[in-house]
């Protein structure tokens, strides 16, 4: 097998999108690999004429998917907006391989990133030699994806200068990348489209221009949606740290996981979750992800100083530095969940101790 | 067409309140050119069909039949502009032809259901016609689930209302699917013994094809039936008068009477009571004035999101014409996915979306209030028959003798006496439903609680606003719970909640009680004004002591008052860091009322919290000295600290007082420092409206006077305007009695420490007296 690490999505489902393409017989936009329904049936997954199996590679609500391909295929650029842990990312990386059976054309935004990064750059020994030629520009992922007709993706478009972001402007509108230092310009194939994943709690980290947020339709990816899936969710993932972390101590009970990942699902959505009762959402975020390292830290807790079993007080900790994150406000909104939700169930009793007793 | 016409006999199944079917229907009729229209609906309106001509008459509007003896049985049938029953009545009306209802009558259905009552003992909404609807939805479900559609309202969307073909072989489609859906049913339904719903289905019917009968008696040739799609088949079917006349037999009447009251999109959109349940009347109203205009199916989604764009603009959100243009697009490329011939509702919904709103959920909510829904209020003539609140009234004024007048006169009432309680719940009623026949007036130096002045003046336009009010209900009670719990429903600030509690509480609407706690509940949890949350304590403790609520609704006012103080405790605190003076003030009144309340209400856990936040803000320096100072003053009241732990409290202010004099031996008259201030305002908190404590607390005394002794001149300058304001709160006795405690300086207290004259025998004499005025038993000091 392969010494490699991990595969580009278009590697590892190779066999997929080779069987659809087989049988995939209704029209494709100019340059698509796959057309829009064979695209959502790979990403939502489903069984083919044929019986051939296609694993879901997104679970969840299957319209934001067909909101997703339909954005794709007019000429507007898509914008992939979720707080962290949503499957941003691996969304973007899916649709560029079924659509364009390459998901490599990527620019990962940072705060250092740069219009070279965007555009395209020079090979100076190139350039000092020869002066501005042809062969010794550096293409960018978007130019090449220009050029090719292709998907480009951008990560963290939010965490890249504004004057960089900008750039993309020209790219999204006309479809046009002018390289004025050669007097030229590329001008996009068919099939060419970016899409972009930002973090929305991030706000204001670098706001997308209005110029440039008209140019993007923004789909909002959702945490999960029901208690059972994000409670496999977390039990899967801490399972797999803990086996990493080789911490000796019990896996937490699933009952304990349930209770924590009710905490954030409550706290998040902002009621109860018989829905019989409304709460305050701290500014916290409280994503799966973060519901992953709470059990985590407990684990850890329980190894080193506790008994080796997970118990409320080895949460507790964590867990309130997890929901706690503005002093003032979040607190009292923490202080009120306790008092009025945690201490009315009778099976929580030892967390609403363990609570208190850290204020 | 082929089947729905019988030499004579015209049948177009129609979804109530569908624009597609309204329009094709039009058409259709415009085509055939009837002599005669039945449209299904209740035959005990058919007197005031005639008054759709009145220019008046706007949709939509509602037809309600009641029985005029007891109007809370009554039943209301909305119509809108799309609906396919108005523009068929319309029609009728226009082209000079009869219109008749051909429903099973109102006076039979109530004459049932009070028979269903008396047997069961209890209310019965008309349960029947669920049934049966849910019976036709089961058919459709499947036959939509066939076609792809997640659910029926979006393929019948699809299929019928949103097509734009002109053509009338619709109504021939239509009628076979149903043909097959009803076999399929009855096959299923073979062999199960027939449910008092569908006995009451087949009776609809019955009466249905009956009236039809009637029509071909009377010589008409073109007879146009107009009825829902499921009952089609069921009227083109060859069934003998003799077994119509069988299943009708033996059914009762009662006295109905019927009338036409305005109507709302609101109103129509919801599901619960008598709304159609119609989620997008907005759309409907859209595509049907996009129908009539002849616009094209890609108009629709055109003027739809440039009617979006419109709304958002309005709210000072971007959305450009360039944003329109992507949205149609998007909704077109997102239909095509999923294989519809064009964009619906949806599709159109998740493009402004993504579009014009940047992913973000909070405009839908707008979008969906003011466009989707609509805000639009139908009318009705003035000569329509009058509504059944309105006799309602009239009724209760008779009883009550209390006259409408269009001079202005006042009305006083004693609420001890019960005609004049009545009286005044009456005009509480009247004022929630939007008639101030009557205006409450403040009394001047009133005493208790009991006396109410009115400023009555009954105005013509009353009568208006009557017929308005009476899409809430039949009766003055009704309607005006009825709206109450509306309001509260859509309350989404505490203080709104309060305000709508105490008049709900003055109305006396016992019903809406349960629903306005379940809001206040919510609404309570998601604000974090705990000024509100204290300002809404008292009607509720008022409920929970003097309510003539039922013990139900006492635990669940209980409830809230549990989640409002919890909130209250915890938020306090934080809620009173850096207040101004002005605040300060109002948060003064509210720790005092509060504190009030809770000691009324004498529950251990709430007051065991309340102390520990007064606690825990006495010892807190850096708040506001007004509210650190009147925190340490209940405390001591109340015995939770002692004497002892408040004069420690008190000596600590001071000295931050001595501290700070001592710190600036040569402050300059600039102003008070900061400390000094705070201590003063500390001591207005302690003291104020208290004279007799510093009277008679010797200890007080002398650490306050120590205070004042110790200021500098310009500094207790300074201070002198704030002692006063704290003075000035004392009765004038008071102040007499301290001017002079403060002369006598330190003497009196030794002179106090003298023994007093004192008569023991003189003093003994009033006991008999005393004891036979507070009704005890008395003993006698003598033995």
């Amino acid at each position: 097998m392969t010494e490699i690490l991990r595969l580009h999505a278009e590697q590892q489902y190779a066999h997929e999108l080779h069987e659809l393409q087989q049988l995939d017989d209704r029209p494709r936009p100019a340059n698509w690999r796959l057309s829009p329904w064979a695209v959502s049936t790979y990403l939502l997954g489903g069984t083919l004429d044929n019986g051939f199996q296609i694993m879901p590679k997104y679970i969840g609500n299957g319209r934001l998917i067909e909101i997703a391909i339909a954005t794709l295929t007019t000429d507007r650029a898509l914008l992939l907006l979720g707080i962290p842990g949503t499957g941003k990312t691996w969304l973007a990386e899916h649709l560029a391989a079924a659509i364009s059976g390459d998901s490599t054309l990527l620019v990962q935004g940072t705060a250092g990133t740069s219009e070279e990064a965007m555009r395209y750059g020079w090979n100076y020994a190139s350039l000092l030699a020869n002066g501005p030629t042809a062969a010794a520009l550096v293409p960018s992922p978007i130019m090449l994806a220009m050029q090719t007709g292709k998907l480009a993706r951008v990560e963290e478009l939010t965490r890249v200068p504004a004057d960089v972001q900008d750039s993309l402007i020209t790219v999204l509108s006309e479809k046009l990348l002018p390289i004025p230092e050669l007097n030229q310009e590329v001008q996009a194939s068919k099939g060419f489209n970016v899409i972009a994943t930002a973090n929305d709690r991030d706000r204001g980290v670098n706001e997308l221009s209005s110029a440039l947020r008209r140019r993007f339709n923004t789909v909002v990816l959702p945490l999960p949606a029901t208690a059972e899936e994000e409670v496999q969710i977390v039990q899967q993932r801490v399972a797999e740290l803990g086996q990493a972390l080789a911490l000796p101590a019990e896996l937490p009970a699933l009952v304990e996981i349930q209770r924590v990942v009710t905490i954030f699902r409550e706290l998040r959505s902002g009621m109860t979750q018989d829905k019989k009762a409304k709460i305050k959402s701290p500014t916290s975020t409280l994503s799966t992800a973060e519901a992953i390292s709470v059990l985590n830290s407990g684990l850890a807790l329980a190894a080193h100083f506790g008994d080796g079993t997970v118990r409320a007080h080895d949460l507790a900790a964590s867990l309130i530095g997890a929901v706690i994150k503005d002093p003032v406000q979040d607190k009292v909104i923490w202080q009120e969940y306790l008092e009025t939700v945690v201490r009315e169930r009778e099976a929580w009793q030892d967390l609403y101790r363990a609570c208190r007793d850290l204020g | 067409m082929s089947s729905i016409e019988n030499n004579d006999l015209y049948i177009f199944g129609i979804r109530h309140h569908g624009p597609g079917s309204a329009r094709g229907l039009v058409q259709a009729l415009t085509a055939l050119q009837p002599d005669i229209v039945l449209v299904e609906g209740p035959p005990d309106a058919d007197e005031i069909i005639p008054l759709l001509v009145e220019e008046e008459m706007e949709p939509p509007v509602a037809l309600l039949v009641y029985r005029p003896d007891k109007p809370r049985r009554a039943s209301y049938i909305p119509l809108a502009l799309f609906s396919p029953e108005w523009q068929a009545l319309q029609y009728a009306v226009r082209h000079a032809i009869p219109a008749r209802f051909m429903d099973l009558p109102h006076a039979r259905r109530f004459a049932e259901l009070d028979e269903l009552a008396e047997q069961e003992g209890g209310e019965t909404g008309e349960e029947g016609e669920k049934t049966a609807v849910s019976r036709s939805q089961q058919a459709l479900q499947t036959l939509a689930q066939a076609s792809g559609y997640g659910d029926y309202e979006s393929w019948w969307n699809q299929v019928i209302e949103q097509r734009q073909g002109h053509d009338e072989d619709v109504f021939a489609a239509i009628f076979r699917v149903m043909s097959v859906l009803r076999n399929e049913a009855d096959m299923l339904a073979m062999g199960t013994t027939p449910t008092k719903s569908d006995l009451f289905e087949a009776r609809r019917e019955a009466y249905m094809r009956r009236t039809i009968r009637q029509a071909r008696k009377e010589g008409f040739q073109r007879i146009a039936v107009v009825c829902g799609a499921w009952h089609a088949p069921a009227l083109a079917e060859e069934v003998s008068a003799k077994a119509d006349k069988a299943l009708l037999k033996g059914m009762k009447r009662v006295k109905v009477a019927a009338t036409w009251v305005p109507w709302t999109y609101g109103r129509l959109a919801t599901r619960s009571g008598y709304g159609a349940g119609i989620q997008a009347p907005g759309w409907y109203h859209h595509l049907w004035e996009m129908g009539e205009n002849g616009r094209s199916p890609t108009d629709i989604g055109i003027y739809w999101l440039t009617r979006v764009a419109e709304l958002l603009r309005e709210q000072d959100l971007d959305a450009s014409a360039a944003h329109v243009i992507e949205a149609v697009r998007l909704a077109e490329a997102l239909a095509a996915i999923r294989q519809h011939p064009i964009p619906g509702l949806q599709e159109f919904n998740e493009a402004t979306q993504t579009i014009m709103c940047f992913g973000d959920t909070e405009p839908m909510a707008l979008i969906r209030d003011r466009l989707i829904v609509g805000e639009r209020m139908g009318s009705v003539p003035p000569s329509t028959p009058m509504v059944p609140l309105q006799r309602d009234l009239y009724r209760l004024q008779k009883r009550l003798r209390l006259y409408p007048d269009p001079d202005i006169s006042t009305l006083s009432l004693d609420l001890r006496k019960p005609l004049h309680l009545e009286r005044s719940q009456l005009l509480h009623r009247l004022q929630l439903l939007g008639i101030p026949w009557g205006q409450s007036e403040p009394i001047k130096d009133s005493q208790g609680t009991y006396l109410e002045l009115w400023r009555m003046q009954w105005k013509p336009e009353f009568a208006v606003l009557l017929i308005e009010a009476s899409m809430w209900g039949t009766t003055v009670l009704e309607a005006a719970s009825q709206l109450a719990s509306e309001r509260a429903s859509k309350a989404t600030k505490l203080s709104e909640l309060t305000e709508l509690l105490n008049l709900v509480l003055l109305a006396d609407l016992p019903e809406v009680i349960v629903p306005l706690m379940a809001r206040l509940g919510q609404v309570s949890a998601m604000s974090s004004d705990v000024a509100h949350m204290m300002e809404a304590l008292p009607p509720l403790v008022r409920v929970l002591r003097y309510g003539n609520v039922r013990q139900i609704n006492r635990e669940v006012v209980q409830q809230v008052v549990d989640g409002l103080v919890t909130r209250i405790c915890i938020g306090l605190p934080s809620s009173c860091a850096s207040l101004n003076d002005e605040a300060a003030a109002e948060m003064y009144t509210h720790l005092v009322r509060t504190h009030g309340l809770l000691k009324t209400m004498q529950q251990e856990q709430h007051l065991t919290a309340w102390y520990g936040v007064l606690a825990q803000m006495a010892d807190n320096l850096a708040m506001h000295g007004l509210l650190t100072g009147r925190a340490c003053r209940l405390l001591l009241d109340d015995r939770q600290w002692s004497r002892e732990e408040v004069m420690q409290r008190l000596r600590l202010m001071l000295s931050v007082t001595q501290t700070a004099v001592v710190a600036h031996p040569h402050h300059g008259a600039t102003g008070s420092p900061p400390a000094l201030l705070q201590a003063a305002l500390w001591i207005e908190g302690f003291l104020k409206d208290s004279g007799l404590i510093l009277i008679h607390d010797d200890e007080l005394w002398h650490i306050l006077d120590g205070w004042v002794l110790l200021l500098q001149e310009e500094n207790f300058m300074a201070q002198l305007p704030l002692l006063r304001r704290t003075f000035a709160t004392f009765s004038e006795a008071e102040r007499q009695q301290l001017t002079q405690r403060a002369r006598q300086g330190d003497r009196r207290a030794a002179a106090a420490a003298e023994q007093p004259h004192f008569d023991q025998q003189r003093a003994d004499m009033i006991l008999p007296l005393m004891a036979q005025l507070f009704g005890v038993n008395f003993v006698g000091s003598g033995e």
